[in-house]
């Protein structure tokens, strides 16, 4: 009876509130408000209140203009200005974690006898670079996008033997990645293939490309599947990597996409008429245009810095960026997330293709 | 409802309410298998957790606070600093040791529900010990009074102690239940939010904000809330009868 009642209290609720909002067309205030909030935190961080200011007037301006009824539902005002260009290739790779590798624990002692599941990270390669693979991570996006969301590297190394199947012992395999392969849905689309028809069970653990990494060295990892090439060299050279049996290298690059630069439609900083995306990126911090930055240490984050004008000094470190925060926002947070706050604060930014298109294609959201 | 001219400033607010109230309900009426992993999954670890931290924190509590020793009051400030462990702390605590490289590696407990639970048993207990030792601090004298007027020996003494905070003890249960399921940054650390594994309705709402899907968040955090007012609608029920 109290559940009953307890429902139909809940529902009552729904359709009152649902009878209320019938005029006005559907906004993103909420969204309006977390992204206000959130680069308020961001600035705070930054010891800015100036940036905080300027993003709030600015959402308060988008979602004033929404109110007024110009923008249907779910259109979405971010823009790709600038893409294709040869320093925003985007190239993922994946690298099996070698259990002999030298992990220390906390205190910097060697840790010799780290449990690493390689007949499984060698199963999951194997698969990812086979022909079947291969194609399903090529096709991925065709139907729903019209185009591909990753492409596959020509000279992307390949696997033509037989994959082991699961034992007891190789079932779980721990992947460690990037939200961007987890979040686009290319996980979701190629490991069911793979668990169905060998056995396995994988475990995704995504975050930035610099976490990720950090979750392999900390032993908690089988393999990484990542996009920022000089913390992978790192990876490498520290001797954390494995080179698989017919291999000729530890980091096995296979696909690849597109980083692309997002702004508002109207382009104030001109950056589509940008010669190359250097001149871009040197337009907008010229201009002082609004730009979202992931700030997490991600593959995407990796990338930005390298794409400004050397002599701003933008690094990974907060200090180098605190003379910059009334247009430039750190908001260490996810792809989606900044791509929301990028659009309410009519801001630039950096990311990479199939996370974009997947916003777009949802309106705004990240399903 | 309020009038008109209020109506129109708050209708987008409404609508995003709105929205996340049905697609909560969608949700749920959907059976989303994903959905009732999750839900699953933060029952088991929220319910299991609490109830541990309750076996462990009542005797604790009960002997803390009806007990006459030096260095009592010590242990008390010790408790009090343990409830305030920041969870991210806790996680991260239990990262280092269970991690890969850490001191309990061969356990092989990382990213399972096992050292979520783990986790949280050292988060809530100290609650629990900390609100029972306030209560029985409280009615410990006339207790004492009574047990020692019926003769009663140190077991029977701390059986009637118990026996008189049972309406706390439920009390101090929800507490406990309600830190546990709501607990985002220990779980998240030590679980590591692995679909159908460790995932769970906190983990799951910090996920969907990550990707901006706000409104998805909030359908989660609804039904997060509805299930925590059954238990809650459940627990009270029973703790009546003790009254």
């Amino acid at each position: 009876m109290k559940k009953k009642s307890l429902l139909a209290l809940l529902l009552t609720v729904a359709m009152v509130s649902g009878l209320f909002t019938g005029c006005g067309n559907g906004g993103k205030t909420e969204t309006t408000a977390a992204a206000t909030e959130a680069a308020k935190e961001t600035a705070g961080e930054t010891e800015a209140a100036t940036a905080a200011d300027d993003a709030t007037t600015a959402a308060a301006e988008t979602s004033a203009a929404e109110t007024e009824g110009q923008a249907a539902a779910g259109s979405v005002n971010t823009v790709i200005l600038k893409e294709a260009d040869d320093k925003m290739i985007n190239t993922y790779t994946v690298i099996a974690v070698d259990p002999e590798a030298p992990f220390t624990d906390e205190n910097g002692n060697a840790v010799s006898d780290v449990a690493v599941n390689t007949a499984g990270a060698d199963a999951l390669i194997q698969f990812l670079l086979s022909e079947e693979g291969k194609t399903a991570a090529a096709e991925f996006g065709q139907e729903e996008f019209g185009d591909s969301l990753f492409y596959l590297l020509e000279d992307a190394p390949a696997y033509e033997g037989e994959i082991a199947e699961a034992t007891e012992e190789t079932k779980t395999i721990r992947l460690s990645t990037t939200t961007s392969v987890n979040d686009s849905g290319l996980l979701g689309e190629l490991l069911p293939i793979f668990e169905e028809k060998y056995g396995y069970t994988v475990e995704v653990q995504s975050a930035g490309t610099g976490k990720a990494i950090a979750a392999a060295q900390y032993g908690n990892a089988d393999l990484i599947l990542v996009h920022a090439k000089s913390s992978e060299e790192e990876f490498v050279e520290a001797g954390f990597a494995r080179t698989l049996e017919g291999f000729d290298s530890e980091r096995l690059s296979f696909m690849y996409n597109y980083f692309v630069l997002c702004g508002p439609t109207e382009d104030p900083a001109g950056v589509k008429d940008a010669e190359s995306v250097l001149d871009a990126f040197k337009s907008i911090a010229d201009g002082k245009y609004p730009f979202i930055s992931r700030g997490d240490g991600s593959g995407t984050h990796t990338k930005e810095l390298s794409l400004w004008p050397e002599d701003l000094g933008i690094t990974k470190e907060a200090d180098s960026f605190v003379d910059y925060t009334d247009w430039y926002t750190s908001a260490n947070a996810g792809m989606g997330a900044c791509l929301v706050m990028a659009e309410e604060t009519q801001a630039y930014i950096l990311t990479d293709k199939a996370t974009f298109l997947t916003f777009v294609a949802n309106g705004g959201v990240m399903e | 409802m309020p009038g008109r001219v209020r109506r129109c400033a708050d209708v987008e607010g409404n609508k995003n309410m709105q929205t996340a109230i049905q697609k909560a309900i969608a949700l749920i009426l959907s059976g989303d298998r994903e959905l009732c992993n999750i839900l699953l999954v933060t029952a088991k670890m929220s319910l299991s957790s609490s109830f541990i931290a309750l076996c462990i924190g009542v005797p604790i509590g009960i002997w803390l606070g009806s007990g006459r020793f030096p260095g009592r009051g010590i242990l008390v400030v010790l408790n009090r600093t343990l409830m305030g462990m920041p969870p991210v702390v806790c996680g991260l605590l239990f990262y280092m040791l269970f991690s890969g490289v850490g001191p309990f590696r061969k356990l092989r407990l990382l990213f399972t529900v096992k050292i979520m639970i783990l986790a949280q048993v050292c988060l809530i207990t100290p609650l629990v010990v900390g609100n029972m030792e306030t209560y029985v601090s409280g009615i410990a004298g006339s207790v004492r009074e009574t047990a020692k007027g019926l003769g009663l020996g140190a077991a029977k003494t701390f059986l009637l102690l118990a026996n008189e905070s049972l309406y706390e003890i439920f009390s101090v249960y929800l507490l406990a239940f309600a830190r546990a399921i709501a607990e985002v940054g220990a779980v998240s650390m030590v679980g590591g939010a692995i679909a159908w594994k460790t995932n769970v309705m906190t983990t799951a709402i910090m996920q969907y904000t990550n990707r901006g899907n706000f409104s998805l968040g909030i359908a989660l955090g609804i039904i997060l809330m509805t299930v925590s007012l059954m238990v809650n609608v459940v627990i009270t029920l029973l703790q009546r009868r003790f009254r």
